[in-house]
């Protein structure tokens, strides 16, 4: 179902640190004004919009071409064509439902993806601190990873029934595996010498936490994030499907019952803009913005 | 400097009695599981040693012989199996490392400037930020900032991530916050041997600086004997395993000094040899 393009801007690795004199605090200000990272490097941004986004242009036209020339060939109500995709698109977006059923799926979501990442922040750190806890908890990791989401949605719905309970607590069980085992990898990642600086300069407990944890947890914090958001994403429409009497993945159930091809892809395309929405737009300018000392590093 | 003034009746057979001990390594044992081998290695059995007030002193000696682990006891950063070690009179660490007591957090025990190999700044704050943390976090103002970056040349630079800067430029911030704490004992470990040779030059005469302008009590570890003999007050030779004290060298020659100076020059050669 996804047809959310990889957008290519996406890296924010360090790049090596540009090469310099070998200390010009020494020789005095003489190259101040001529080495302000200025903004000659990089390309015209009208021009590098142009080149980000043509190849996903590209695609959609084709996907779009593509189903057209598929859908007019067969000549079967099964695969509508694009005219007939396009009105239910228009009739669903201007339906009140579908933001009911968007702001319950994404409650749902919200509710259990916290869920998951408090409980993986915390064993994650744990396993990455405490070598029993790690050993504790490898294996219910291991587990949590393979059991397919189907499974957690068939079990939270026999044992939870029509409940906020259920769609939280399988939304949590799917995102939790993935987001602990990213913050583990982070946290056994983190620099000791730092933590032996803190102690030589009697860092509180507070500040370590503000400027040494987080920053140095952040990027596994926002990678297990997407990750998680992503499994979450795919077990809520199972679990909407199965047990629940509204939310994006009920109505999906109706669409599939009715044998409507064009309401169920209508819905999933606009689900699928939301999420993208989301992880793209949000998590990914987060990103972005919390790495700017990084960024600097390339200038 | 803060403490008792008329310590006389303990301390080290002191060659020269005027002088007050402020750091006392006494009996000190240290024994490593090897990583490779898994056998226990002693780094050090009943070693003492003893730096003074207002003395820096510097431990040369060949890889592998403790060097950093002999820093990182004094910075507390390891506790020894045996003996003792004290900064300025109270016991830094004891023979029983307990969970309490023995690392002074929260502003106990003494202040400690510390230079690593490497800069060890926050990437993800400004320069500026950086020795601010560690002023606010020995309860000092964070003002002070500003001039401890302007004494080591990088006042320009204050609001500039560290990542922009060259190696050098991070070395002097990582100097800057282990002279802007006031500290009372500043370790430095290895802290040029990093740096290109030019580079390491210009931090050592900096650092000299820093020094002449407010004597302070040092300990610093280097395999170079030239930067011992250039820096210190005292060198001295740390070889074998468990380390013993090689060789020691008074370096009596005012501050200060050229790098060139056949007599700094002369001192090298000493400890050259005594190196082997």
């Amino acid at each position: 179902m996804s047809t959310v393009p990889r957008h290519t801007t996406v890296s924010t690795a360090p790049a090596p640190a540009a090469p310099s004199p070998p200390d010009p605090a020494a020789t005095g200000p003489t190259g101040s004004a001529s080495s302000a990272p200025g903004r000659r490097g990089r390309p015209a941004p009208g021009r590098a919009a142009v080149r980000a986004v043509l190849p996903a242009a590209a695609f959609f036209a084709v996907l779009v071409g593509g189903w057209q020339l598929v859908a007019s060939r067969s000549d079967n109500v099964l695969v509508p064509d694009v005219p007939t995709v396009w009105s239910a698109l228009s009739d669903t977006v201007t339906q009140p439902l579908f933001y009911d059923s968007l702001g319950a799926t994404l409650l749902r979501v919200g509710l259990g993806f916290a869920l998951a990442f408090v409980t993986a922040v915390v064993v994650g750190i744990a396993m990455g601190r405490v070598e029993f806890v790690r050993r504790f908890f490898e294996p219910a990791v291991l587990i949590g990873l393979t059991v397919p989401g189907l499974v957690w949605a068939l079990l939270c719905v026999i044992w939870f029934g029509v409940s906020l309970t259920n769609p939280v607590v399988a939304v949590a069980l799917s995102a939790a595996p993935a987001l602990t085992l990213s913050i583990y990898q982070g946290t056994r990642a983190m620099d000791s010498e730092l933590h032996e600086m803190a102690y030589v300069y009697r860092f509180s407990l507070t500040t370590k936490l503000r400027y040494l944890w987080l920053p140095s947890l952040l990027p596994a914090l926002l990678s297990g994030a997407r990750l998680g958001l992503s499994l979450s994403w795919k077990v809520i429409v199972l679990v909407e499907m199965f047990g629940m009497s509204s939310g994006v993945g009920y109505e999906l159930n109706n669409q599939f019952a009715a044998q409507n091809v064009a309401g169920v892809l209508s819905w999933t395309l606009l689900f699928a803009l939301v999420m993208a929405v989301l992880e793209y737009g949000v998590l990914q300018s987060l990103e972005r913005r919390l790495g700017r000392w990084r960024k600097a590093a390339t200038v | 400097m803060t403490g008792t003034d008329t310590d006389t009746t303990s301390g080290a057979p002191a060659e020269r009695p005027r002088q007050r001990p402020y750091a006392v390594l006494d009996g000190v044992g240290k024994e490593f599981t090897s990583a490779r081998t898994g056998e226990r290695e002693t780094v050090f059995d009943d070693f003492s040693l003893t730096v003074h007030h207002g003395e820096l002193v510097a431990v040369v000696g060949a890889s592998g012989t403790g060097k950093t682990t002999l820093l990182h006891l004094v910075a507390g950063l390891e506790h020894p199996d045996s003996g003792r070690i004290t900064l300025n009179d109270g016991t830094l660490a004891d023979g029983s490392p307990g969970p309490t007591g023995a690392n002074g957090t929260d502003g106990a025990g003494p202040r400690l400037g510390v230079v690593f190999q490497q800069p060890r700044l926050l990437d993800w704050l400004s320069v500026r930020r950086n020795v601010e943390l560690a002023l606010t976090s020995t309860g000092l103002d964070p003002a002070g900032a500003s001039q401890a970056l302007a004494d080591v040349g990088l006042a320009q630079y204050a609001d500039r991530y560290p990542s922009v800067l060259s190696g050098g430029q991070r070395q002097r911030a990582a100097v800057a916050r282990a002279f802007a704490v006031q500290p009372e004992l500043v370790l430095l470990d290895e802290p040029f041997s990093a740096l290109d040779q030019l580079t390491a030059r210009r931090l050592r005469l900096l650092l000299q600086d820093l020094w002449t302008a407010r004597p302070r009590t040092g300990l610093l570890v280097t395999h170079n004997p030239l930067e011992a003999a250039f820096l210190a007050d005292r060198v001295i030779v740390l070889e074998g395993r468990p380390a013993r004290v090689h060789a020691e060298f008074a370096i009596d020659l005012p501050r200060p000094r050229a790098p060139e100076d056949p007599r700094v020059f002369t001192h090298q050669t000493e400890i050259l040899a005594a190196l082997g």
